[in-house]
C-alpha cells in the first residue's frame, strides 16, 4: 500500500473489546460483526488494490441506532468510516484500522412513492436501479445512471455524487436529490429538504451531496423521479481519428443537440468489448460514438438524421442507427461491458476518472500514449464524450514486480495532465484515498483549509471518514485561526469551534 | 456609508482584510437590484463589485461561461443568446416586482440570490448552474470552488453553499456558469377558468406525463385583475389562466403540444400560443409581473413560497381567501408567489405555521423596513439545523464580517 492512512490510536485498539460490548448493547444479535473471517468482505470497497479490516463491523436497522453508534464513537473519540454497498471506485469506504465500519446495507425500504409529487423516499441502501423499478410500472425512472446501479446504494451515490451516461442531459446526483436525514457524528438527527424543490437557508443537501461520508451519515433520502422518455435509439459512429469524433461531438453541442447520452471508446477499448460482447462493433475504426437520442418518436427520428449528418460532415467512416430496442441495447452492451471486457485481456487494471474540456482530448489521448511508451503499460479508453469524463484504463499485472506501482504513477500523470489542460481530478468516482494526495494539484492550501473548515462545522473532531479526500488532517482549531489585530480577535463574543 | 468600488479580486481580499482589522462589517454589492431582499443589515460599509465586469471565457461547444463576479446579467444574457445559448435555470429579473432600474443585476447577484424561474422544474435552480467560483472568503482569503467543467465531483461541492447564500459566506469574483443551447421552438398550452385546486391537478398531470413540459404555472383571475403586458393580453375578466410548456426542435414541440393537449382533454379545451407571444408569457410569469411594485399592490407584502408541488394549490386557495391576497403559482403548484394586503408582521406568522404543516417554505421578498426589522425574513429553521447554518457561516466568515445579519435575525448568519 503506498497511501498512508491516519496512525491507528493505540488507546482506541486497546479498547476494543469494551467498545464492541458497548456497540452490542446499541445493535443488538448479528449487527455487530468482530471475528476476523466475518469481516473480511468489508476490508475494502471496488478499490480492492487498498485493504484494512476495520476494527469491528456494526450493521444498525434503525436511524436511532446509528444516532447512538455515533453518539458512543463521538464520546469516545472512535473513528467511524460508513459505507453502502461498497462499490466506491476510490476507497471511499476503506476501513481504518482503529476505526468502526458502519454499514447501511440493512436500510434497504423504499419508505414513500409520490408521483403526485415526482418523489421517492427511500432508506440509503436501497439500490439506485432498486429505486427505477419500483417506479417503472408507472412510467417514471430515477435519472442518474452510474455503470454500478444494479449494486450501488443510493446513499453511496449521495456520499460520491455518482453520474453515468445519463448525466449530460438529467444532471448528476446532485441534480436529482431533494433531501435527506442526516446524523452528525454527535449523533444529532438533522432533516433537510423534503418534497419541495429548494430547502430555506444554506443548501446543506447540496454540500453533503459528494462529500464522500465526511459529513454526516446519510438514513434517509427523497430522490427526484422522472417520466420515461417516449422512446430512445442510438447511433453507432466509427472514425478513422478520434480527432474526428471529437470534432462531431462539439458539433452535435453546437447544433444544440444534447444527447440521452454520447459516449466515444478507442480503438483498443473497441477491440476488447467486441471480442467480450459481440456487439458488432467496427474493428478498423480508431474512435466509436455511441449517441443515444432519448424523447418522443417524432424528435428522436428528427435528430438521428440531424446527427448523422454531423457525423458524416466530420468524416465518419461507419454509422449504423439502431431499429429496435434488443438492437439499441446491444450498442451499448459493449460500452457498458467495457471494464469486466478489458478485464479479460489484462491480469488487472487501474481505472481512471478525470474530466477534461473536450477540445483538449486529442491532445490528452496524445499525452496518454506517450505516457504509456514511457511506463510500457497499455491503456485503454473510454469517454463519457458530451460532458468530457475520461476513463482511461490502464492495463498492468500486478505479479510482476513494480507494475502496480507504475500503473499508479501513470495513473497520477494523466490526472495531473486533465488539471493541467483545465480539467479536475475525479469526474464521478470521487478523491477518496485514490486521488487524495493530488489535491493539491488542483487546489491551493488556502483552497484545502476552506474544505476542511466546512467538515469542523459538521464534524469538529474529525472523527468521520479520516484519511480521505485530504491529505493533510487538520484540527479544526488550527483551521479557525484568524488574522489578530493589536493582539486580540475581533468580535471575542462571538463563539468559535 | 463608506462605498469602496474594487477593480479586481486583489482588492476584494484587500478590502476584506482591511473589514477584518478594523472590525467593520461590510455590504457586498454589484448593481444593488437585490439589496432591498433580506433583513435590515447592521453594516456600514459597501464592497461594490460592479467594475469586475468581464466575460474571462465563453466557450460554447465546452458548455461554460466564466465571468467577473460583476458582469451585468443582461450582457451576459445577451452574449450567450448571440451563440443560441441560455441559462436554463432561467433566472428571474426582480426589476418589476422590487421596482429596481430594469435589466440591472449582476451575474454574482443572481448566483447569490439563486432565484431560477419557471424552468426550475425541468432544469434545475442556480445551484445547479454554477460549477465553479473564486471567491474571497470571511478569512480574507482566495480561495477557489468547483471547476471549470460540467462534471466534476473532485472535493466538496462549495459553489452550492455559495449559491443562495446572499452574499454571507464568501465574495465572488469570478464565477464559471453551465450554458445549454436555446431551444429551437416553444409552445405554450392556455387552459382557462380553473379553480387553484382542479388548475394543480392539471399541472400535476402534465408535469407527470412525458410530454416533458417546461414550464407550469396558474395565475387566478384575481391576480390578473390588473397586469398588464403579456398576460394582460390574453387575460379575460375574472378568469384563470393555467399555462404550460413545451420546448424543444419544432416539430417536437408540436407535436407534444397536441398530445399534451389531448391528454388534458377533461380539464377543458387549451389554446396554443407560440414561441415569441410565448416566450413573453412566461418573462411575465418569471417576473412575477401581476405583482409589480408600480402596480396597485405596491404596498403590499411579497412572498416567495416553496413547497411540494401537489401541496400548491389547494394551500395558496386557502391562504388567499383567508388573507384577502393574490397569489401566482409556478413550478407546477411548488412555488407560489403571494402577495398579502399590509399587516404589522406581513403575516408571516400565520403563513408559516400553515406552510411548515405542508413541509414548505417562505421567504418576504418584498415588505417595508418596518415588516423587515419586525420578521424573520427567511424561513426560520429548527433548532438544529439553524445551528449548523451557524457553524457554515462561521466556517467561512468567522467574525461575521460579510453581510452581517442578512439571513438571520439576530444571529450570526
Amino acid at each position: 500500500m503506498t497511501i498512508l492512512m491516519p496512525e491507528p490510536d493505540q488507546s482506541v485498539l486497546a479498547r476494543r473489546d469494551e467498545i464492541i460490548a458497548a456497540l452490542r448493547k446499541i445493535v443488538p444479535g448479528e449487527g455487530v460483526i468482530s471475528s476476523a473471517a466475518e469481516m473480511k468482505p468489508y476490508e475494502s470497497d471496488g478499490l480492492m488494490a487498498y485493504r484494512q479490516p476495520p476494527m469491528v463491523v456494526v450493521l444498525p436497522s434503525t436511524t436511532k441506532q446509528v444516532s447512538e453508534v455515533l453518539r458512543y464513537c463521538h464520546q469516545n473519540g472512535i473513528k467511524v468510516v460508513p459505507r453502502g454497498s461498497g462499490t466506491s471506485l476510490s476507497g471511499g469506504a476503506l476501513p481504518l484500522a482503529d476505526g468502526v465500519l458502519l454499514g447501511l446495507g440493512k436500510f434497504k425500504r423504499i419508505r414513500e412513492i409520490d408521483f403526485d409529487n415526482r418523489a421517492v423516499v427511500v432508506e440509503p441502501g436501497v439500490t439506485n436501479l432498486a429505486i427505477s423499478q419500483a417506479v417503472d410500472h408507472a412510467g417514471f425512472y430515477y435519472a442518474p445512471d452510474p455503470s454500478s446501479q444494479i449494486a450501488c446504494s443510493i446513499g453511496g451515490n449521495i456520499a460520491e455524487n455518482s453520474g453515468g451516461v445519463h448525466c449530460l442531459k438529467y444532471g448528476m446526483t446532485t441534480n436529482n436529490v431533494l433531501g435527506c436525514e442526516i446524523v452528525l457524528m454527535t449523533g444529532e438527527i438533522l432533516k433537510i429538504g423534503g418534497k419541495a424543490a429548494e430547502c430555506a437557508g444554506y443548501d446543506l443537501m447540496g454540500v453533503i451531496t459528494g462529500s464522500e461520508g465526511l459529513l454526516g451519515v446519510i438514513t434517509e433520502v427523497t430522490v427526484r423521479i422522472l417520466r420515461k422518455p417516449e422512446t430512445a435509439r442510438a447511433l453507432m459512429i466509427g472514425f478513422q481519428s478520434v480527432e474526428a469524433a471529437g470534432q462531431c461531438v462539439a458539433d452535435v453541442i453546437s447544433a444544440g443537440i444534447i444527447p440521452g447520452g454520447m459516449e466515444m471508446m478507442d480503438k483498443p477499448a473497441i477491440h476488447a468489448a467486441e471480442a467480450f460482447v459481440h456487439a458488432g462493433y467496427p474493428l478498423d475504426v480508431e474512435a466509436l460514438l455511441i449517441i443515444e437520442l432519448d424523447g418522443p418518436q417524432v424528435e428522436v427520428d428528427e435528430l438521428i438524421s440531424r446527427v448523422e449528418a454531423i457525423a458524416l460532415g466530420c468524416g465518419s467512416t461507419t454509422c449504423q442507427i439502431s431499429t429496435s430496442e434488443q438492437q439499441r441495447l446491444l450498442f451499448w452492451s459493449g460500452r457498458k461491458a467495457a471494464f469486466p471486457a478489458v478485464g479479460r485481456i489484462s491480469p488487472d487494471y487501474l481505472c481512471m476518472d478525470g474530466t477534461i474540456p473536450r477540445k483538449q482530448l486529442p491532445l490528452v489521448l496524445r499525452r496518454m500514449n506517450e505516457m504509456s511508451e514511457k511506463y510500457g503499460l497499455r491503456v485503454a479508453n473510454v469517454f463519457h464524450a458530451g460532458d468530457g469524463n475520461l476513463h482511461p484504463l490502464i492495463l498492468y499485472d500486478a505479479n510482476k514486480p513494480g507494475e502496480q506501482d507504475a500503473a499508479e504513477a501513470f495513473g497520477a500523470d494523466i490526472l495531473k495532465l486533465c488539471v493541467e489542460v483545465g480539467g479536475v481530478l475525479t469526474g464521478e468516482h470521487g478523491v477518496g484515498i485514490e486521488k487524495r494526495d493530488l489535491m493539491p494539484e488542483m487546489f491551493s492550501d488556502i483552497d484545502l483549509n476552506q474544505q476542511q473548515r466546512l467538515k469542523c462545522a459538521f464534524d469538529s473532531e474529525g472523527l468521520l471518514n479520516p484519511g480521505k479526500v485530504f491529505p493533510t488532517l487538520h484540527r479544526c482549531a488550527e483551521l479557525g485561526r484568524m488574522h489578530v489585530h493589536k493582539g486580540q480577535l475581533p468580535f471575542p463574543d462571538i463563539p468559535r469551534f | 456609508m463608506d462605498t469602496l468600488k474594487v477593480r479586481d479580486a486583489q482588492e476584494v481580499e484587500d478590502a476584506v482584510r482591511a473589514a477584518i482589522a478594523n472590525e467593520q462589517p461590510i455590504e457586498i454589492v454589484g448593481h444593488g437590484s437585490k439589496r432591498s431582499i433580506g433583513q435590515l443589515m447592521s453594516t456600514n460599509a459597501v464592497l461594490e463589485l460592479s467594475a469586475l465586469n468581464a466575460v474571462t471565457a465563453y466557450e460554447p461547444n465546452e458548455l461554460i461561461i466564466t465571468v467577473q463576479a460583476g458582469a451585468p446579467m443582461a450582457d451576459v444574457l445577451s452574449l450567450i443568446d448571440s451563440k443560441n445559448q441560455q441559462f436554463a435555470f432561467e433566472p428571474m429579473d426582480t426589476a418589476a416586482l422590487l421596482g429596481t432600474s430594469p435589466g440591472a443585476g449582476t451575474v454574482a447577484g443572481m448566483i447569490s440570490a439563486g432565484l431560477a424561474g419557471p424552468r426550475r422544474i425541468k432544469a434545475g435552480g442556480a445551484r445547479d448552474h454554477l460549477l465553479g467560483a473564486n471567491a474571497v472568503s470571511g478569512f480574507g482569503e482566495s480561495f477557489k470552488a468547483g471547476g471549470k467543467v460540467v462534471k466534476n465531483v473532485t472535493g466538496y461541492d462549495l459553489c452550492k453553499l455559495l449559491a443562495g447564500s446572499w452574499g454571507t459566506l464568501a465574495v465572488m469574483t469570478e464565477v464559471t456558469l453551465k450554458v445549454t443551447p436555446r431551444p429551437e421552438s416553444e409552445r405554450t398550452l392556455v387552459l382557462r377558468g380553473l379553480g387553484d385546486v382542479v388548475a394543480n391537478k392539471a399541472m400535476t398531470a402534465a408535469l407527470g406525463s412525458p410530454y416533458d413540459v417546461t414550464g407550469a404555472a396558474h395565475l387566478p383571475g384575481s391576480a390578473l385583475r390588473t397586469t398588464v403586458g403579456a398576460l394582460a393580453e390574453i387575460a379575460q375578466p375574472d378568469q384563470s389562466l393555467t399555462l404550460l410548456r413545451l420546448e424543444g426542435i419544432t416539430s417536437s414541440a408540436s407535436h407534444r403540444a397536441q398530445s399534451l393537449r389531448a391528454a388534458l382533454k377533461s380539464f377543458g379545451d387549451a389554446e396554443l400560443i407560440e414561441d415569441d407571444a410565448s416566450a413573453a408569457l412566461w418573462r411575465a410569469v418569471r417576473d412575477v409581473e401581476p405583482f409589480a411594485a408600480s402596480g396597485p399592490r405596491a404596498l403590499w407584502s411579497v412572498w416567495r413560497i416553496v413547497c411540494p408541488p401537489a401541496a400548491g394549490g389547494a394551500f395558496g386557495e386557502q391562504l388567499s381567501r383567508e388573507s384577502g391576497g393574490e397569489v401566482i403559482y409556478d413550478w407546477g403548484g411548488g412555488l407560489i408567489w403571494a402577495a398579502l394586503p399590509p399587516a404589522t408582521d406581513g403575516h408571516a406568522k400565520a403563513l408559516r405555521q400553515r406552510v411548515e404543516k405542508i413541509g414548505g417554505h417562505a421567504s418576504l421578498i418584498r415588505g417595508s423596513d418596518a415588516v423587515r426589522a419586525g420578521i424573520d425574513v427567511f424561513h426560520p429553521q429548527p433548532a438544529g439545523l439553524a445551528a449548523l447554518g451557524s457553524r457554515v457561516k462561521r466556517s467561512f466568515d468567522p467574525t461575521n464580517i460579510l453581510n452581517r445579519g442578512r439571513m438571520s435575525r439576530g444571529s450570526a448568519t
